[in-house]
């Protein structure tokens, strides 16, 4: 391949964020655009594990036999992930309650069209 | 030669949730995206991850959009 696997998962993680930003602004429906932002979240996320990426490397679990200073050169970095694996979890409560505020809105208006509730430009 | 086939998974599993008239597929449709990043974690090398991801990406917030659909509009009008 020409680009490697580094360069093409941030792309991707790019490309999420873009697809969630355009559906978060120019969609009406409000439950579409919370799962705009949760794709944005999701390609946050993706670019931070991204980046602790290392090519050709092991995944970084210290097994008795191996030498520290090989290790320590052929390891990924693990500190991005243990805070992603927190983000994953936020991310996913505040959808929650994101979708709970919809609820108390479609009682309230009756509709869940942005263009509805907040008047039309 | 997988994970490039999983990121454009992920990305058109992306498009095709926000393209569905049909809220409650566009829900379903949110799992797409979700199975294949935990997959693609796991060629990171990053499993801890992969394991909370598979979870709350595949299954926890495709049924956090279907009630939420079940409470109020299924159809976008």
């Amino acid at each position: 391949m020409i680009i490697d696997t580094q360069l093409a998962s941030l792309f991707t993680a790019v490309s999420l964020v873009i697809i969630g930003i355009y559906g978060a602004v120019f969609l009406d429906n409000l439950i579409k655009k919370v799962i705009s932002l949760a794709f944005i979240g999701d390609g946050a996320n993706l670019f931070i594990i991204a980046l602790g990426y290392k090519p050709g490397g092991i995944v970084y679990i210290f097994l008795p036999g191996m030498a520290a200073d090989w290790f320590a050169q052929h390891a990924a970095y693990p500190l991005p992930f243990a805070l992603v694996l927190t983000s994953i979890v936020i991310g996913a409560s505040t959808t929650a309650v994101m979708l709970g505020l919809i609820i108390v809105l479609y009682k309230k208006y009756k509709s869940i069209k942005a263009s509805k509730i907040l008047g039309e430009l | 030669m997988i994970e490039y086939i999983l990121m454009f998974i992920v990305i058109l599993g992306a498009i095709l949730a926000l393209m569905q008239r049909d809220l409650l597929k566009a829900a379903i449709l949110t799992g797409i995206p979700g199975a294949a990043m935990a997959f693609l974690y796991q060629y990171l090398l990053a499993p801890d991850v992969a394991l909370t991801q598979a979870i709350v990406g595949s299954a926890i917030l495709p049924v956090f959009f279907a009630l939420a659909v079940y409470k109020t509009r299924r159809v976008e009008d």
